[in-house]
């Protein structure tokens, strides 16, 4: 038996190398988040705009173009960390489900998804500050990659959740994106006058943005809005690993029954083997509605 | 007569108000090459999916051994991945200590020089070699191909038959799914899946021994 820290490094290392070359996110990751950012800082406006922070209890005014350069950067990371995990996720369920049903175990498959996710929104969201920071060193910048970090694992969660959950990749991205839209469409100040509604608790990356206005502005921690982004990831992982299972039965340990729906008044059976039955006599037993079956 | 390695019994499946199998019952004896044919839509590759364990039906039972092997009529494979990371990772599932039986088979299904190739890149009948290796290399005592030759070339084609030959031979049980009439002939046992149920038909003897059928 193999030790299980092999077994999770080679599915870790496997799922690092799909990430590798998926080559449409890694463009995502070196043009758009740049070309993003820029356009935030050449084109929206210094005003100050009035940015209700729970996260420590007041409203602050802030520079428009400042914090829409955090909520563009947010809206980035969300989208291409939310799609690679989409895409990565949907594309290898079936043989993710084969690979399972051959005996891997479910666990170290999951946790080396889990685990490129956070090693790739890590990377990700380290470039998105770095390229903030070209225009504008916000108060607390270790602070604020540690936020986009939970927006990122927030997104990446819903990915894996939904490519596990889904049938079509269209409807995957489709969601994946207007999740995303709806999230810093309302949240940013400067689109939304009314970003302070109660409402905007419920998004994905109210904790990320609220971190990360804190980060940027003020030299206080965000606290608990930090753990908003891995508690939404911790839910979509617990989603995306019931449904995994569901998909995925251990017929590895024991002389195995494949049984329909369980009925109140039929019986199992454990073990149809007994020796001499032909095709014939299974015919006879089976066309008569023979005992020792389960009715649906 | 010894005691078979999968029995079905009285299995159904419905999709909606469609009946694709509607009491399928089927024994199979440890080192037989048994065959299913059925035209297209007979519900061959639902009754597969089923006896793989990834498909529910709605009535009967099932029974089989640990160490199933099961080669889906499409290709499962990751295409990022090469095909010795395939058979790295499914050597971890199967718990197996070495490759050498997936090599053997890489040696016989001919394509071994693709081992450093990614799936991507691979054609659609070496995919589908490296689809049925994925199912062989750990040698289990039962094994459900469905349609499991789907892009090979001649040459291979009869390769795999010589390979599922050597397998009963050894005391394998392998059930395959076809719709290729002249495949028949090659098959110890052979079942007609038709109206939802299956029927025994006799198919041409196989010549003994020889790892060739009298179709080949």
């Amino acid at each position: 038996m193999r030790s299980a820290w092999t077994r999770y490094r080679i599915a870790t290392g496997y799922a690092l190398v799909e990430h590798l070359r998926n080559r449409l996110a890694l463009a995502l990751v070196v043009f758009f988040i740049p070309i993003w950012i820029t356009l935030v800082y050449l084109v929206i406006t210094n005003a100050p705009v009035p940015f209700l922070l729970r996260a420590s209890d007041q409203v602050i005014t802030v520079d428009g173009n400042h914090i829409s350069k955090i909520s563009g950067a947010v809206n980035a990371v969300t989208l291409i960390v939310g799609f690679m995990m989409f895409i990565a996720t949907y594309r290898s369920a079936h043989f993710d489900q084969r690979v399972a049903m051959a005996g891997y175990p479910r666990a170290h498959v999951l946790a080396a998804k889990l685990s490129s996710l956070l090693l790739a929104a890590a990377l990700i969201c380290a470039y998105a500050v770095a390229v903030i920071c070209c225009y504008w060193v916000p108060d607390q910048p270790v602070m604020l990659w540690l936020s986009l970090f939970g927006a990122a694992l927030a997104f990446g969660g819903l990915g894996v959740m939904l490519g596990v959950a889904l049938r079509g990749e269209l409807e995957g991205m489709f969601l994946i994106i207007m999740l995303s839209l709806i999230d810093m469409g309302l949240q940013n100040p400067v689109a939304n006058p009314a970003s302070g509604n109660g409402i905007v608790r419920f998004l994905p990356s109210y904790g990320a943005m609220q971190a990360g206005v804190t980060s940027g502005f003020l030299p206080t921690a965000p606290g608990l809005h930090l753990l908003l982004g891995p508690m939404w990831l911790l839910g979509s992982a617990l989603v995306a690993s019931a449904t995994f299972r569901l998909r995925t039965r251990d017929r590895r340990h024991t002389r195995h029954t494949i049984l329909p729906r369980p009925s109140a008044r039929g019986s199992v059976q454990e073990d149809g083997e007994s020796a001499g039955a032909g095709p014939e006599e299974a015919a006879r037993r089976g066309g008569g509605g023979g005992s020792g079956q389960t009715r649906a | 007569m010894p005691a078979p390695v999968l029995r079905v019994t009285d299995v159904h499946k419905s999709y909606g108000r469609h009946h694709v199998l509607r009491g399928v019952d089927l024994a199979l004896a440890p080192g037989c090459l048994a065959g299913i044919v059925g035209e297209n839509g007979a519900g061959k590759s639902t009754l597969l999916r089923i006896l793989a364990g990834l498909l529910t039906p709605d009535r009967g039972s099932v029974t089989y051994p640990v160490g199933l092997g099961y080669c889906p009529q499409h290709t499962v494979l990751n295409p990022a991945l090469t095909v010795d990371q395939h058979l790295r990772l499914f050597q971890i599932s199967y718990d197996l200590p070495d490759l050498a039986q997936a090599h053997e088979l890489l040696d016989i299904l001919n394509f071994s020089d693709y081992r450093r190739h990614r799936v991507a890149t691979l054609s659609g009948g070496t995919q589908q070699k490296l689809n049925l290796t994925l199912a062989l290399m750990h040698d289990p005592p039962l094994l459900l191909l469905d349609e499991p030759y789907q892009g090979f070339d001649w040459e291979t084609y009869e390769r795999f038959w010589d390979l599922a030959a050597i397998l009963r031979d050894r005391g394998r049980s392998v059930l395959v799914v076809s719709h290729l009439a002249f495949d028949i002939a090659r098959f110890d046992r052979l079942w007609h899946l038709e109206a939802g149920q299956l029927s025994h038909r006799a198919g041409q003897p196989v010549i003994a021994g020889s790892g060739t059928t009298a179709a080949g």
